[in-house]
């Protein structure tokens, strides 16, 4: 970054050198809080149930909570992409119980390289196709994303449970590998996690469709007169968020060793939380792979630090909520300088328009 | 008619002789505001330094200075809408905090500001009495017919041809700034801040936005006027104050300015000139031809060229046609019927990616809604439309990115900090350089320019100036959109005249004049 670059001999809105360096200082605090400020967080919590509770400061307890946040960070980063693009995704707890019944279905077959290859296969496909689904309908059915994904999440609900109402109990043996086994000391949900945080943060920061999701979700318009073909975009951050449900189906069911129609009830939340916890923006084009685990670890800590210290499950959501609506109010005081007003009303409207001029 | 005195002299001179100057007939002005040392920085910067400046009933008294100047930071410290400023504001002398826009609003304090605040899904009405409508007999409900009874006379007043009960999102951009006006004179204010009031205001429009002024000046109204555009500041103030740098440089009658001095004031050197035109167009052979190109609601049956190195104008008032042409050339409108060639093939322009793909750029003139990403940083808006070329399969070279970015900071001169700045902490200027600079670095051979120098400042304008004649000499076909005849005139080697959906008439260089071109853009309008 060169400091003041051709700035400095030019007689812009940037004042004199010195005053340029003191502006800069408390610019670059913001920026630090801005960029760090929920690592800060992660780490002063952690410290402060490190204290008060005996057991939560082990490596095993750790490996549980990654393990316990390994299903909802895979939504959370599906979700991720979504939320980037100025979208929302209601519809991912239903996806991840048809991806769930299916898996429980062929899960069921001895372990032939067919049937194994069905059952981890099937849900990710599905997972796909209902992402593709609420995809197609917000880009070219310009319908609202918010109305799209709230019809899904009832539709495929309703068609799942019609289709199975049953749970699914007594799966293969060898199902469960993937949700209960472990590589070395870490469980394989864990290092799936890891991976698809890992490549979903080189999607967003190296590859030019990432640049894109930036784009589409800072200003369509623009956007689309840059040449970007904006209805694709919108179309591959919904089939991510599929497929990541589908993932996440899958994985959830393993590691149950059941299946059930109604599983996912109430995901979408949690994972809009954790996305929002994390820094991103619901005006889209901001927000970072990395934040958003640590939301969604941060809401996985603190509930397990309530747990351990017996505070109730009522209180437990109670509290939840109260650190979701914290986390955005800090976040946004640290960018009123930065980036001017943003208005309120654009965000209810961007919710529920479908962005179609 | 007065109505066609394009001429800015004469335009001057029309404006002189009208009304009585308030301010130097009869008793001593009465002195409403006095700002005293008042300061305000924000993040970054120290927006307004040491201010002191008086404003008197009954004058209109107008504030310039380059984008960043300070100007407008200062008038929003004075509606209210910045509370953390230092420094003393009297007000009709006593001592005034502003510590909110309400205590501003109730001391008779209202601005109409730059970009547009109105609730685009209310009505014009509704709009204009918004936080203060008319309660009905029945406690809680609010009496539509007194508030559209109001409103109408105001519009009215204005001759605005608006109708109170219209929809805003109905009404062009020209239209929902009169209906600022009308809200801001609907107060009953004593003191009216206009921030660039006319930068989307067709010159009748301009006309009428000036009586009322000059009714409100008579009321013994202070009108604050903010603008880049020097013949109407010399046209309709009565004093004229310099910002440079968020400092005042000089407040002097109307009289005792001229023109050279005023931008020297502001910019802080002589700008020798306006406008730059060092290319010479050689007859060479055609970048674009467009023949017949209709898109039935917004032009009919246009055909024009633009060969390499040429710089063809087009002019137009505001709803002639013109940008939904550029618009459709670029591929963001599907045209009717008509064909385009390029370079002498024709060719099928769907989407702006054809478009990029044929060579074609287009600097829109909604800088905000279409030209850049306002959260993505500096160096991300500089490369979006070249990412292609930029990457290997699917991934971005960084080294090359940054490369890019660096060149086109120093090509265009673009003032800012760091590259990873959001682009909307840039002023106005830099950031229309950022958008230019976005679309120079996919190499085009026809740049397409809608309005490229509007609201931005005097210094910022002659260095895109500069870099639009650069390009025409370096071979690049460039279509120039302007609603400023001085610019269009100063730039072009060709001026096409549209008017109602068509194109009127052309010009070769020279023919150019301001009262052919304005009369024929204006003949036939009412």
């Amino acid at each position: 970054m060169s400091k003041t670059s051709t700035g400095s001999e030019a007689k812009g809105g940037w004042g004199s050198d010195r005053s340029i360096e003191r502006s800069f200082a408390r610019l670059r605090l913001s920026e630090i809080l801005r960029d760090y400020g929920i690592y800060i967080v992660l780490v002063v919590i952690t410290i402060a149930f490190s204290l008060t509770t005996t057991r939560f400061a082990t490596l095993s307890n750790l490996i549980l909570i990654l393990l316990q946040v390994s299903v909802m960070g895979i939504i959370a980063i599906g979700m991720l992409f979504v939320i980037l693009s100025k979208g929302i995704d209601l519809s991912v707890g239903s996806i991840l119980a048809i991806a769930g019944i299916f898996s429980g279905l062929l899960a069921k077959q001895e372990p032939t390289v067919a049937s194994v290859a069905l059952a981890m296969g099937v849900p990710l496909l599905l997972g796909l196709a209902c992402g593709l689904m609420n995809g197609y309908l917000v880009a070219w059915g310009r319908l609202p994303p918010l109305i799209v994904t709230l019809g899904t999440m009832y539709a495929f609900r309703g068609l799942i449970v019609w289709y199975h109402v049953n749970p699914i109990y007594q799966l293969q043996p060898w199902f469960r590998t993937l949700g209960q086994e472990k590589i070395g000391p870490i469980p394989i949900p864990i290092i799936l996690l890891l991976c698809v945080a890992g490549l979903a943060s080189v999607v967003l920061n190296r590859t030019r469709f990432g640049r894109y999701i930036y784009a589409v979700g800072g200003n369509e318009d623009a956007a689309r007169a840059t040449g970007i073909n904006v209805n694709l975009v919108k179309l591959c951050v919904y089939a991510i968020s599929g497929f990541c449900c589908g993932l996440a189906g899958l994985l959830f069911t393993s590691r149950l060793g059941a299946a059930q129609s109604i599983s996912g009830v109430g995901f979408e939340m949690v994972a809009i939380a954790s996305v929002v916890v994390g820094g991103a923006s619901l005006f889209g084009g901001r927000g970072t792979v990395g934040k958003t685990l640590v939301g969604a670890l941060l809401m996985q800590i603190v509930q397990s630090g309530l747990v351990m210290l017996d505070v109730s499950s009522p209180i437990q959501q109670a509290v939840l909520g109260l650190i979701i609506i914290l986390a955005v109010k800090v976040d946004l005081s640290v960018q009123t300088h930065e980036e001017g007003r943003q208005r309120p009303m654009s965000l209810l409207r961007g919710m529920f328009s479908s962005g179609a001029k | 008619m007065a109505r066609m005195a394009v001429n800015a002299m004469a335009l001057r001179r029309s404006f002189r002789v009208e009304g009585s100057r308030a301010l130097f007939s009869g008793a001593a002005p009465r002195l409403i505001v006095r700002m005293v040392g008042v300061s305000k920085s924000f993040v970054g910067t120290q927006a307004v330094r040491n201010v002191d400046l008086e404003f008197l009933a009954g004058e209109v008294h107008a504030l310039v200075g380059e984008n960043g100047a300070g100007k407008s930071t200062l008038m929003r410290v004075l509606a209210g809408t910045y509370t953390d400023y230092t420094g003393d504001i009297f007000f009709d002398g006593r001592p005034t905090k502003l510590h909110s826009p309400r205590v501003a609003r109730e001391l008779g304090i209202a601005m109409v500001h730059q970009d547009l605040s109105l609730v685009q899904e209310l009505s014009v009405a509704e709009n204009m009495f918004l936080g203060r409508e008319a309660p009905s007999r029945i406690p809680g409900l609010i009496n539509r017919r007194l508030v559209e009874k109001e409103a109408g006379t105001i519009l009215a007043e204005i001759e605005a041809g608006i109708s109170p009960t219209q929809k805003v999102n109905q009404l062009s951009l020209a239209k929902q700034q009169l209906v600022e006006i009308a809200k801001g004179i609907s107060t009953h204010s004593q003191v009216l801040i206009l921030d660039e009031p006319t930068s989307s205001l067709t010159k009748p429009e301009i006309e009428d936005l000036f009586r009322v002024i000059r009714s409100a000046r008579e009321k013994g109204v202070a009108v604050i006027y903010i603008s880049h555009k020097l013949p109407e500041i010399f046209a309709i103030s009565d004093r004229i104050t310099v910002m440079r740098d968020g400092v005042k440089q000089k407040t002097r009658a109307v009289d005792e300015w001229n023109e050279a001095e005023l931008v020297r004031e502001m910019v802080g050197r002589m700008l020798d000139e306006f406008f730059p035109r060092r290319h010479v167009y050689l007859h060479e052979e055609p970048v674009i031809e467009v023949s017949g190109l209709t898109l039935s609601a917004h032009f009919v049956d246009v055909s024009f060229s633009v060969h390499r190195g040429e710089v063809v104008g087009i002019y137009g008032l505001v709803g002639s046609g013109r940008t939904r042409l550029a618009k459709t050339i670029f591929g963001l409108s599907q045209p009717d019927c008509g064909q385009i060639r390029l370079d002498g093939k024709p060719v099928e322009i769907r989407t702006p990616a054809d478009a990029i793909a044929n060579k074609i750029a287009l600097v829109p003139e909604d800088r905000r809604g279409l030209g850049l990403v306002q959260v993505l940083d500096v160096g991300k808006n500089l490369t979006l439309a070249h990412l292609k070329a930029l990457s290997s399969l699917v991934f971005i070279d960084n080294r090359e990115e940054r490369e890019l970015v660096q060149e086109n900071i120093a090509a265009l001169n673009i003032r800012t900090p760091s590259t990873r700045l959001p682009v909307s902490a840039l002023s106005g200027g830099n950031q229309q350089k950022v958008v230019l600079g976005k679309w120079l670095s996919t190499k085009p051979s026809l740049l397409i320019l809608d309005e490229p120098t509007r609201g931005i400042d005097v210094g910022a304008k002659a260095e895109i100036r500069n870099k639009i004649d650069a390009l025409a000499a370096d071979g690049m076909g460039i279509l120039l959109i302007s609603s400023e005849l001085p610019e269009i005139m100063g730039m072009s080697d060709r001026i096409l005249v549209m008017r109602d959906k068509r194109v009127a008439g052309e010009f070769g260089r020279a023919e150019f004049s301001e009262e052919a071109i304005g009369s024929l853009a204006i003949a036939g309008r009412q």
